[in-house]
């Protein structure tokens, strides 16, 4: 995956899948899956509403990720961030919140 | 919050999860007939992997005899509830749907048709602000009326689509009206740049509410003036009436129910209580607490834990005993025994805070940092050693934030009420009893042996004075209560700033006190309860110990 892949936006028109770890705050996008290497996380983001689907916003990167899902912000460690797959969102620009 | 305005019970609630990690039990009238009504804890899911405190909601659905299910959701998160709602809906059992919240749902441009909702599902959708009353008149309304919802495997679909589907077609979201102010502080006190100045201010005015208000002031004003002045001599003139030695020492005498019982629960201990309440329900209430999970995970991970663990933490602050409780909202067993030991180790409660900081605080800033530092730095080391030492993981760190809000002062008001009556309650009667024990220890002279076999380790390693042993006698029953006896030695100057720092630190190590060991061995069993009993009195002793070394070779007097 394109996890260590510096934060540039695509070039190409058409959507790049990213790792929700390596989106800039600001970024929003839609979930397109959850990498199911743990037992019970997908399970457990699915409960909180983070799902195939679920339209989520980075809101900060450091000391922990936190972004927005639902109208309710999520705090989560990298090793999560990293499992949650996202299709970014086109109009979506990293400068617009801080 | 819903359950106290239902039954007229109040349960303490905090804006944050994991405040109700129990089943409470209460009633209220559904039409003419009175029933039961029990609150469980909070949960996300009901299948799949489950924490203890879902477990037990779990448990209550399936053979808890419940015949009719009240579902209190966040407003703000439709899909989630209705993926909860799906769940719920396969126990058969008549629902009703509370969308609570609904104020700060607005707030954020969500707008919910909750009459279409209803119909689509078959069950009373309920709008409602459980913190001002508002839908609760409704809801009792609605009672007789729930039904078992139409939901996922009706449509013959997975809960997951069927939330989504659902929630899609009954919400929309427009406008966002939030607070400007709400919102920047919502993100300031979660980000490093302002979080940190943030929690050092946090800290300094709880220091300067609780340290100086309530422990030097009140403290003061109550243990010189009313208690040295007026209740003390009092009860020793009404005493010298009574014609046995031996009764007349046990109320007024050295260890006299009154003169030293009552004079620390109620003079030295209870002020500093009802200030810490204060400020701690206003942070609890506020949101604040779980943000610092962000800035605590990562240390916490290299401890075995993660920044949820923040949460049980803090609220130690408040009571050890509930907080071991509170562990239950933690992922796996291994995580659930470092946190508890931790607890037990090196969190102050409410009560014990306030007599380390009336009597350092009385000495200067530095003997409080020290005190601190050394302690913290205590549970670092235990809790990293724990971390590689006990089989098992940890889980992951994923934890939802409250909303930022101001606390209603009523809110406030009631909670630290319950919480000081709870104190009264339990804490003064144990203060009592320990009191009593003293005397009769005294009486017996078992207290002139024990004080005796215990100077090689209180005079020779901790360098104390020998009667520091009682102190810590009084320590086993309640670290607050011995704290307290050390108050008093610091007070008529039989300890120095270095005794004080060393005496103190010792003692904050200690279990806590009877009811948190009783909590320990009720949720971990006996035999964990035995080993971090034996554990941390082994790592309170051998700190006072080195502490004491360093700090005389280094000449420190504070």
């Amino acid at each position: 995956m394109s996890r260590s892949k510096p934060q540039t936006r695509p070039a190409k028109p058409e959507p790049e899948l990213r790792t929700l770890a390596s989106l800039a705050p600001g970024t929003s996008g839609r979930v397109v899956r959850i990498t199911r290497d743990l037992t019970g996380r997908a399970e457990r983001l699915a409960a909180l509403g983070i799902s195939a689907g679920a339209a989520i916003r980075v809101l900060q990167t450091f000391p922990g990720i936190v972004f927005e899902c639902d109208q309710t912000e999520l705090a989560v460690e990298r090793a999560v961030a990293r499992a949650i797959m996202v299709q970014v969102a086109d109009n979506s620009s990293a400068w617009e919140v801080t | 919050m819903v359950f106290g305005r239902l039954t007229g019970r109040y349960a303490t609630v905090s804006n944050y999860p994991g405040t109700t990690v129990t089943i409470t039990k209460g009633r209220a009238m559904v039409g003419a007939e009175m029933c039961d009504v029990i609150d469980t804890p909070g949960v996300n899911a009901l299948e799949g992997v489950l924490s203890e405190d879902e477990r037990i909601t779990r448990e209550m659905l399936v053979d808890g005899g419940a015949e009719m299910v009240v579902q209190i959701a966040d407003a703000r998160n439709l899909r989630r509830a209705l993926l909860l709602t799906s769940q719920l809906a396969d126990f058969k059992r008549p629902m009703i749907l509370v969308l609570n919240m609904l104020d700060e749902a607005r707030a954020r441009g969500v707008d919910i048709d909750s009459e279409a909702l209803a119909e689509c599902l078959g069950i009373p959708v309920i709008e409602a602000v459980a913190t001002e009353g508002r839908g609760m008149s409704e809801l009792r309304a609605a009672l007789p009326v729930a039904a078992i919802p139409r939901a996922a495997r009706d449509a013959g679909i997975d809960h997951l689509h069927w939330a989504d589907g659902t929630a899609a077609r009954f919400r929309t979201i427009g406008t966002v009206t939030l607070g400007r102010f709400q919102e920047w502080l919502g993100r300031a006190v979660r980000q490093p740049l302002t979080g940190l100045p943030i929690l050092a201010l946090v800290l300094y005015v709880t220091y300067l509410f609780v340290g100086v208000l309530g422990a030097q002031t009140l403290v003061g004003a109550l243990e010189n003036v009313v208690f040295g002045g007026y209740i003390n001599p009092a009860a020793t003139a009404l005493t010298a009436h009574i014609p046995i030695a031996v009764a007349r020492d046990f109320l007024t005498g050295q260890y006299g129910l009154i003169t030293m019982g009552l004079t620390y629960s109620i003079a030295i201990v209870l002020p500093v209580v009802t200030t810490f309440f204060l400020v701690f329900g206003f942070f609890e209430d506020s949101g604040y607490i779980p943000r610092l999970a962000i800035f605590a995970d990562r240390l916490f991970r290299s401890m075995g834990l993660n920044g949820k663990a923040v949460l049980p933490m803090v609220l130690g602050l408040g009571c050890d005993t509930m907080a071991t409780m509170t562990t239950r909202i933690l992922g796996t067993p291994k995580e659930r025994l470092i946190a508890i030991t931790l607890i037990a180790l090196g969190v102050p409660c409410s009560a014990q805070l306030a007599t380390i900081m009336g009597i350092l605080g009385g000495i200067s800033v530095w003997a409080l940092l020290t005190l601190f530092a050394v302690v913290l730095m205590q549970m670092v080391i235990v809790g990293f050693l724990a971390a590689r030492a006990l089989p098992g993981d940890r889980s992951d760190f994923i934890l939802e934030l409250p909303p930022i809000r101001m606390p209603r002062l009523r809110n406030l008001l009631t909670k630290t009420g319950l919480r000081v009556k709870w104190y009264l309650g339990e804490a003064v009667p144990l203060f009592l009893i320990g009191t009593a024990l003293l005397f009769l220890m005294d009486r017996l002279g078992a207290l002139a042996w024990l004080t005796s076999a215990a100077r090689p380790i209180v005079t020779g390693a901790l360098g104390l004075p020998s009667d520091a042993a009682q102190v810590f006698v009084m320590g086993f029953l309640r670290r607050d209560y011995g704290a307290a006896g050390l108050f008093t030695m610091a007070h008529d100057g039989s300890l120095t700033g270095l005794q004080a720092v060393v005496a103190l630190t010792v003692m904050t190590l200690f279990v806590p006190c009877v009811a948190n060991l009783l909590m320990i061995i009720k949720e971990r069993g006996l035999r964990v309860g035995v080993a971090i009993l034996t554990f941390v009195t082994i790592v309170a002793i051998s700190t006072g110990t080195v502490l004491n070394t360093i700090l005389r070779v280094l000449h420190v007097t504070f």
